[in-house]
């Protein structure tokens, strides 16, 4: 039986690399007594399979994990499990069994939504946000492994949506993960210092989710798979 | 002081999780309702610190089995330790973010003779005096324990009290008895809790010297303080408390695994070893406590790898048993088992290749040095006969690479020692090559000695810097392919030899180093010996006298005052032994050879395989 489950990372795990999460899990999967598979070989391991690296740094609301059980059980009984062994940092919030054929994450995750908690009090944000969407072309310096190569963002930036609450605001900015281009948070913090929105009003950057774009709809990972059915 | 941490600081720092705590299985206890607040105070970062399995045993018994409170603190790396300075952070614990200057007692581990430049720097960290004597009624009192303990006498100005032997033996009475005594001003505090066995309040004694620099006297100053300071045993290590659900941390550590402390102490009687010497006797747990505690530190943790860690563990009278067993009961579940040290014999081996997930790794071994001769003299009761079997039962069963440890500077040693090494590691290679069709990797590790005090050694002179370098350069003299050496740093092993056997006098120096800015001497990216060598100079004290002079029996050490059962007579008995080449015997197959600490401890061998075998017929 292989399942897809879906987490969120509170604040304070920021600072976990994805190796730390992995570890995180397979540790809470032991703990839970859930009947996990195990490769073959002589160093047999969790079959688990992690999403998109959450940057370290970031929390995360929706994160996920796929996994291969070597029995069958319930869904609800592998959250309800898992939850009571995992830290209160950590926290399953959906999870559905997919098919043995359905592609991996890493395969089918193309877009990603960051958030950026911004102190607005004396922005006008929308008025950025209308500049940022009309630039032909968003130039940075690309960052991670081939670092300091021109990229333009622009292709890759799909939406921009504002959310006002009482003193702050929610720069959610939709772009894409792997195809066409790979936007990294930092890349959209320095595209945001570049058009004007100084980076010391930013109180708090985490991951929304990871989605799955096709045509103009976003799916969750977990919603796809039941689009497919 | 978090919100501040997370939002301004951690954000710029190399691994911050080092400083978050919060892990799973930690424990709150209520500050106002605890007795006694202690912050366990690690002098290395957190990754070493929390690999440590003393630590853990204590934090577990005094939070679980007490109504005292213990934290946990660690050394920032320089780049937070900077960070704090210019933000004025102090030092806090990972438990309730206070400053170590609130809790009433901070104790360090002493686990390395050079992380006491550390100790300073979380002792001024935290604005606490870095002297004994600078310290007033508000100060916590800073306690110290861990082998290197054995020797407290160079920490002597910055530590107020010692905890000698066995932790979990002293540390529960001292802290119901600190209190019980808590109304007691600072001093009288002292005095009180100097009068408990296995504790040491340095202050509280005079030494005088001899124009030659060597001690005269040493008196307590006090009526009622003891001369000797006996070591705390653990007399029933199988009822002891070890804990089943030990902080699990988020970042990866140095030993990330389930431990299990399958015995204390080792009978081998190495001449070199201080380890060997100080945790006399050797008691061992029960297989059937054992077992117990893999089940439950597994259930509590979810770690993939139980690892059996002590001085010797293919020591342990049932070991055979023991490892099948966990390989039985966890193994179908994924869960491996490590033993990181094994013996050099081909039983080992075959134990090894039981656990062994993954072929092709390292192997290591250790016959600590190249010719038989020297072997004796050391009494590593270990011939090439059995190297070489152990070497051939490891490549047989499809071992591609060997890590063989040896030690350069051993007492007596010479060219054909030397020499040998270089000839053992020749043939190790001609068996490897002989099973497999790919060259086999052999890299052997050499450490300099460094004499330890309560040892048959510690009257030897320890080789010069030059001699080492001397002896590496003629060991590299020529290139063999597919052997890899390595030699220990020597400037690093010189200075831990001048504090393994210091005195009180080395205080001076030990602060004036620390001012001058060094820290981490362990880690040698930060290690810089002219620092050390001007503090002596300015300090006007000879290391030279501490490291390489031979010293006479009838010489007064700087340690005798400490008791840890083992006789000075014995000591020097195997010292002459050593200089004859003769092997000494293992206690344990032979029966007792006098090494004095069963009668001085009433404390008994405690092997506990006969009982096992009985259990299984
Ligand atoms: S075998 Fe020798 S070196 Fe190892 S712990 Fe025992 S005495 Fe020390």
């Amino acid at each position: 039986m292989r399942i897809r489950v879906e987490y969120e990372v509170n604040s304070e795990l920021r600072f976990l690399s994805n190796l730390d999460m992995m570890n995180v899990i397979q540790r809470a999967l032991r703990r839970a007594d859930i009947p996990y598979a195990l490769s073959e070989g002589f160093n047999p391991h969790i079959r688990l399979s992690m999403g998109t690296v959450l940057p370290v740094g970031l929390w995360g609301q929706r994160e996920y994990f796929d996994l291969e059980l070597s029995e069958r059980m319930s869904i609800e009984g592998f959250s309800s499990k898992m939850n009571a062994v995992l830290p209160p940092t950590i926290e399953i919030n959906h999870a559905c069994e997919i098919e043995q054929l359905t592609p991996a994450l890493m395969k089918v995750i193309n877009a990603t939504a960051y958030v950026f908690v911004i102190n607005a009090d004396d922005v006008d944000v929308s008025a950025w946000r209308d500049q940022v969407l009309n630039r032909d072309i968003l130039m940075v310096k690309s960052r991670g492994k081939k670092k300091g190569i021109d990229k333009d963002l622009k292709k890759g930036i799909y939406k921009i949506e504002l959310i006002n609450n009482e003193m702050v605001t929610n720069i959610i900015i939709w772009v894409s993960s792997g195809e066409p281009v790979n936007i990294r948070y930092d890349e959209l913090l320095d595209m945001m210092q570049q058009t004007g929105l100084d980076s010391r009003l930013i109180i708090d950057v985490y991951r929304q989710g990871n989605y799955i774009k096709v045509g103009e709809q976003f799916y969750s990972p977990l919603k796809k798979v039941k689009v497919f059915e | 002081m978090k919100d501040k941490l997370y939002r301004d600081i951690l954000p710029r720092v190399s691994k911050p999780a080092r400083y978050t705590g919060n892990e799973l299985n930690v424990i709150k206890k209520d500050w106002e309702t605890s007795h006694t607040k202690m912050v366990f105070a690690f002098p290395d970062v957190y990754e070493i610190g929390m690999s440590h399995i003393g630590g853990k045993i204590l934090y577990g018994l005094v939070n679980e089995k007490t109504d005292h409170l213990m934290e946990r603190s660690y050394a920032p790396w320089p780049d937070m330790e900077s960070i704090m300075r210019e933000e004025n952070i102090p030092l806090y614990s990972l438990e309730s973010f206070r400053p170590l200057a609130d809790f009433d007692i901070v104790g360090f581990s002493l686990q390395y003779e050079l992380s006491i430049t550390n100790i300073l720097n979380m002792l001024d960290l935290s604005g606490i005096p870095l002297k004994s004597e600078q310290r007033g009624e508000d100060d916590p009192l800073i306690v110290a324990g861990g082998p290197v303990a054995f020797n407290p006498e160079p920490f002597a100005d910055f530590i107020d009290v010692f905890f000698i032997g066995d932790g979990e033996e002293v540390l529960p009475e001292f802290l119901d008895a600190y209190y019980n005594n808590r109304h007691l001003g600072r001093q009288e505090c002292l005095i009180k809790m100097a009068a408990i066995e296995g504790i040491y309040v340095p202050q509280l004694y005079n030494v005088e010297y001899f124009s030659d620099n060597t001690i005269k006297s040493r008196q307590p100053l006090y009526a009622g303080i003891p001369s000797i300071i006996r070591k705390r045993v653990v007399a029933n290590l199988d009822e002891a408390y070890y804990p089943d659900k030990p902080v699990l941390p988020y970042m990866e550590i140095i030993h990330d695994r389930a431990v299990l402390e399958v015995m204390r102490g080792c009978q081998r009687g190495c001449r070199f070893c201080h380890a060997g010497m100080v945790y006399r006797p050797t008691r061992e747990r029960s297989i059937d406590t054992l077992f117990g505690q893999a089940r439950n530190q597994l259930l509590h943790t979810g770690y993939e790898e139980v690892s059996l860690a002590s001085l010797s563990t293919l020591d342990y009278s049932a070991v055979d048993q023991l490892v099948k067993g966990l390989v039985a009961e966890h193994g179908p579940r994924g869960v491996g088992v490590a033993l990181p040290s094994l013996r050099v014999d081909a039983f080992s081996i075959e134990l090894a290749n039981e656990v062994q997930k993954v072929r092709k790794t390292t192997l290591t071994l250790a016959p600590e040095a190249g010719s038989q001769r020297l072997r004796d003299v050391i009494n590593k009761n270990v011939d090439t006969e059995q190297l070489l079997s152990a070497v051939e039962a490891a490549f047989k069963s499809g071992w591609m690479s060997i890590k063989l440890y040896f030690m350069i500077g051993l007492p007596t040693e010479n060219r054909e020692d030397l020499d040998g090494i270089l000839d053992l590691l020749d043939e190790v290679k001609k068996v490897g090559n002989q099973y497999s069709r790919r060259p086999v990797e052999i890299r052997a590790s050499m450490a300099c000695f460094v004499p330890k005090p309560h040892t048959p050694f510690q009257w030897q002179p320890q080789n010069n810097i030059a001699e080492l370098q001397d002896k590496i350069a003629w060991l590299r003299r020529s290139k063999r392919k597919h052997i890899k050496l390595s030699f220990h740093d020597s400037q690093t092993s010189y200075l831990e030899g001048v504090i393994a056997r210091g005195d009180r006098r080395l205080g001076e120096v030990i602060l004036t180093a620390w001012q001058k800015g060094c820290r981490f001497d362990g880690w040698s990216e930060y290690f810089s010996f002219e620092r050390w060598m001007d503090s002596f100079h300015q300090c006007a004290i000879e290391p030279d006298f501490y490291v390489t002079r031979q010293r006479a029996y009838s010489e007064i050490m700087p340690w005798d005052f400490i008791d840890i059962g083992v006789t000075k007579e014995f000591l020097a008995e195997e010292n002459e032994l050593a200089m004859a080449g003769i092997l000494s015997p293992d206690c344990r197959q032979v029966g007792c050879t006098g090494c004095g600490v069963c009668t001085s401890l009433e404390v008994d061998l405690d092997i506990r395989g006969e009982e096992n075998f009985a259990h299984q017929g």
